[in-house]
């Protein structure tokens, strides 16, 4: 590999980035070379993310040395980045929709003209057509409106104006997650045609067959380090998913080894048949009491909306119904009533009431419990805040604080407490420690444990595969909408669970 | 650190008044401006500081401040209402019509307030299940509503006297209540003011109703997730604003007696929405308070009723509003963004 680095254009060494108690990057030892496709793959936290905002100029590192072209260099903004030839396409495009495509594809050469310059608007069309043509997309007519395009469409019409910015480097962050096969094999062919011209293409995917089908070179991260770099011959997915396993699990013990853990002879509380919702199809489980079921999978496998159809905040067909009592579709409030509570995914946007006081979260979902006649009992509200705050050991200075002003880690504990107040038979959740820190992460994990030792059914929805293990008596695993296998035990492992989220 | 943090959280005293928490509460900085102002014009003028021009301050805010308090719950709830102008002129407008034909009071004012009644309605379910923004269904319904009261009166002015049919006791008893006094001293208007100011703080702050508004405001995502049903929640807040513009409408039209469906309350939702900003309720929802919005009224109404005092002159005093309004808001942006 030594000799080889005078073809490296971007080299990475010992790039490491903390974060308030998190170290998101360990030094990371990376190079790219000039036209070449490079895969960059890994499980949930991984640290790709992070690196690839490094590379744009959106996070700069805590230390460590960027080189290109043998330079070392330090991108204070993307601005820096972009002038060096690095264009990040990412899964949320920065396109202007209500612009045409060809306003689109330009906008850069447009922004550094003077206010006062004209246009000339055939310039402009010919331009971005010639762009796209390069892309085999001479079809597209630049008149269009970028927002009336599908997603494949946007994609390339952004790499076109990497394009156009004469980028060297340009970096796809999951690209297909939103593509059909049609659309995934044109953009194969564009990432291709820009290897042909000498651009390097970083390719950040979960996707292990469209890897191996694509790339020259696969970098595998864990734990936010570079594990290794693999030339790609001679590769299996099983070699992937073994280089990506080993994840840090802390210092918590599987809960499953637990005999206090075992459900298996609780009764069913939560049953589910022919569960179809948007992403999900033909779901059917159960859930026994005391259990923590386990659900895992991709971004695009369906289990991020499995949460919102169970508790009725989706669309849904199917039975989904409580100790054999069904619930009644799109109805959050018959939900909560007939014992399901739910914990979504977006602590900040989605899940609690920020502008509101601990007091007032803990206990919004058991209004009719809390007043008499549509008055709030308030001594009564303050006492029950109070003895959840107790129990779960949140960290609050009033009962009269704004939800918002808590750490992440408080916040999720006082909506799990707005959970446990309304008594559920079966608690739902999603995501349960994502941007939480890892003291307050074990600190929610014994507290559900807790839960469910008293009989609570527990689904958690979770991207963190460790997350899964440490916590889950059996696990689910979801692809393309419909669930792909089931461990239980000592079977539940991250290769087992990376191998049926991800291959094929 | 973290201990002491912990510790407090379990020391119910500390949850009680506290001086420093009153001066930060989001009031305070209105409060503080309304008394610069008071102190003010309390030198700078004779006849500010006397029981009668304080009274007369105060009938001349109540419909303000009566629109304004419905206005505080539609905003805390995430929506805005502008056809608040248009449903004072219209509600205010049928019942008069209604007594001039010889209706008794009771069943007229019934029709004026179902009026705005059913105008809160259309507007929250246009906000809601009609999936419009509230800006632009409640803009239509301004001219919607406007137009009605015009169609409905041939564009003339009522005016609710015997001559025109009122009956003479019903006249009396609906002059009394936009211009009399109670015990002779306190404008009617006022202690209808007062009343519903009350009862909306205890609404507000106390039931079940007042909470669903605030979460419903401070994240409708989250609110859902509580069970609560938002679109009802929503369309009873402009209902409860729709019934009070209608109010402040009638009340208006027995002060006068006389009305214009063309005229009345022309522009008032603007006035409407600065009270209640200046109050301190937010625009995206989830803020406010009934006594940040009685001191957002009453900086407005003092204001005006100082700068006739001092003979300012009228164009003079509109651009004097405008600049409070600006000021008043940009303190509480910028220093909720340092808070942040």
């Amino acid at each position: 590999m030594k000799d080889m680095a005078n073809s490296d254009f971007i080299a990475i060494a010992g790039v490491t980035k903390r974060f308030p108690g998190v170290l998101a990057l360990d030094h990371i030892a990376v190079s790219f070379r000039s036209g070449e496709v490079h895969a960059v793959i890994g499980e949930n936290g991984a640290g790709k993310s992070t690196l690839m905002n490094i590379l744009a100029g959106d996070l700069q590192p805590t230390e460590g040395e960027i080189r290109v072209d043998g330079a070392p260099t330090r991108f204070a903004s993307a601005l820096e980045s972009r002038a060096a030839g690095i264009v990040v396409v990412y899964q949320e495009l920065a396109l202007c929709p209500t612009m045409t495509v060809a306003e689109n594809i330009m906008m850069s050469d447009l922004a550094t003209r003077s206010v006062v310059s004209f246009v000339p608007r055939a310039t402009m069309r010919a331009e971005a057509r010639a762009a796209l043509a390069r892309l085999g997309m001479g079809a597209l007519d630049p008149d269009t409106k970028v927002g009336r395009l599908s997603v494949a469409e946007m994609q390339l019409v952004e790499i076109a104006r990497a394009i156009r910015q004469r980028a060297r480097v340009v970096v796809l962050d999951e690209p297909n997650s939103a593509l059909s096969r049609r659309e995934s094999e044109r953009l194969f062919d564009v990432v291709r045609q820009l290897r042909e011209e000498g651009v390097t293409v970083i390719y950040v995917s979960h996707h292990l067959h469209e890897v191996l089908h694509l790339a020259d070179r696969i970098t595998v991260m864990r734990d936010g380090r570079t594990i290794e770099t693999l030339d790609n011959e001679n590769l299996s997915e099983d070699r992937l998913i073994r280089a990506m396993v080993g994840r840090d699990l802390g210092n918590t013990a599987p809960w499953h080894r637990n005999p206090a853990a075992s459900s298996e002879d609780a009764p069913i509380v939560l049953s589910i048949e022919n569960l179809t919702a948007p992403g999900l199809s033909d779901i059917s489980f159960d859930v026994h009491a005391g259990e923590i079921l386990g659900i895992g999978g991709l971004p695009d496998s369906g289990k991020d909306g499995l949460g919102e159809a169970l508790f009725g905040l989706h669309e849904r067909t199917g039975r989904v119904a409580i100790d054999d009592k069904d619930l009644r579709p799109a109805d959050p409030l018959a939900s909560i009533r007939d014992g399901m509570s739910f914990v979504p995914a977006d602590r900040r946007g989605a899940s609690g009431l920020l502008s509101m006081s601990v007091a007032d979260n803990v206990i919004s979902a058991s209004l009719a419990r809390f007043s008499v006649g549509g008055m709030l009992r308030r001594a009564a509200i303050r006492r029950e805040a109070r003895g959840q705050v107790a129990r779960l050991d949140a960290r609050i200075a009033r009962l009269g604080q704004k939800l918002g002003t808590l750490s992440g880690g408080n916040q999720q504990k006082i909506i799990l407490g707005r959970s446990l107040v309304t008594n559920p038979r079966v608690l739902i959740l999603h995501e349960p420690t994502r941007g939480i820190d890892v003291g307050a992460k074990a600190e929610i994990y014994s507290i559900l444990r807790g839960i469910a030792g008293e009989g609570v059914a527990i689904v958690m929805i979770s991207s963190e595969i460790p997350e899964l293990i440490v916590n889950a008596e059996r696990v689910l695993v979801l692809r393309a909408g419909r669930i792909s296998g089931e461990m239980r035990g000592e079977g539940i492992n991250e290769e087992a669970i990376l191998a049926r989220a991800m291959a094929s | 650190m973290a201990d002491a943090v912990r510790s407090s959280a379990r020391a119910p005293a500390r949850d009680q008044f506290q001086l420093s928490r009153l001066l930060r509460a989001r009031e305070a900085g209105v409060f503080f401006a309304l008394l610069a102002i008071c102190l003010f014009l309390t030198f700078a003028t004779d006849g500010f500081l006397t029981s009668v021009n304080l009274l007369n301050v105060g009938r001349q805010i109540s419909l303000l401040g009566i629109m304004s308090i419905g206005m505080t719950f539609v905003l805390i709830s995430g929506e805005v209402d502008l056809s608040v102008g248009s449903t004072y002129a219209s509600s205010g407008l049928s019942t008069g019509m209604l007594i001039c034909l010889g209706w008794p009071l009771l069943p007229a004012l019934g029709v004026g307030l179902l009026t705005g009644l059913a105008i809160g309605l259309i507007n929250g379910l246009l906000s809601t299940y009609g999936r419009l923004p509230s800006l632009i269904a409640t803009l239509g319904m301004l001219s919607m509503v406007r137009g009605t009261a015009l169609i409905l009166t041939s564009g003339q002015p009522v005016t609710v006297n015997t001559r025109n049919g009122a009956l003479p006791d019903v006249l009396a008893t609906f002059e009394y209540m936009g211009q009399g006094y109670l015990f002779g001293t306190v404008p009617m208007q006022l202690v209808f003011f007062i009343i519903i100011a009350a009862l909306a703080w205890v609404v507000l702050s106390a039931t079940t109703f007042g909470f669903r508004v605030f979460a419903v405001g401070g994240s409708a995502k989250a609110a859902r997730v509580s069970g609560i049903h938002v679109n009802a929640v929503k369309i009873w807040a402009f209902i409860l604003m729709g019934v009070l513009a209608a109010f402040a409408g009638i009340l208006s039209l027995a002060f006068l007696p006389s009305g214009q469906a063309g005229r009345t309350g022309l522009g008032l939702e603007l006035d409407v929405i600065a009270a209640t900003i200046v109050g301190g309720a937010s625009l995206s929802g989830g803020e406010g308070t009934i006594l940040g919005t009685i001191l957002g009224v009453l900086i407005i109404g003092v204001m005006r009723n100082g700068l006739v005092l001092l003979g300012v002159s009228p164009f003079v005093q509109e651009f004097m509003i405008g600049l409070v309004i600006v000021i008043a808001v940009g303190i509480d942006k910028w220093s909720t963004r340092r808070r942040a």
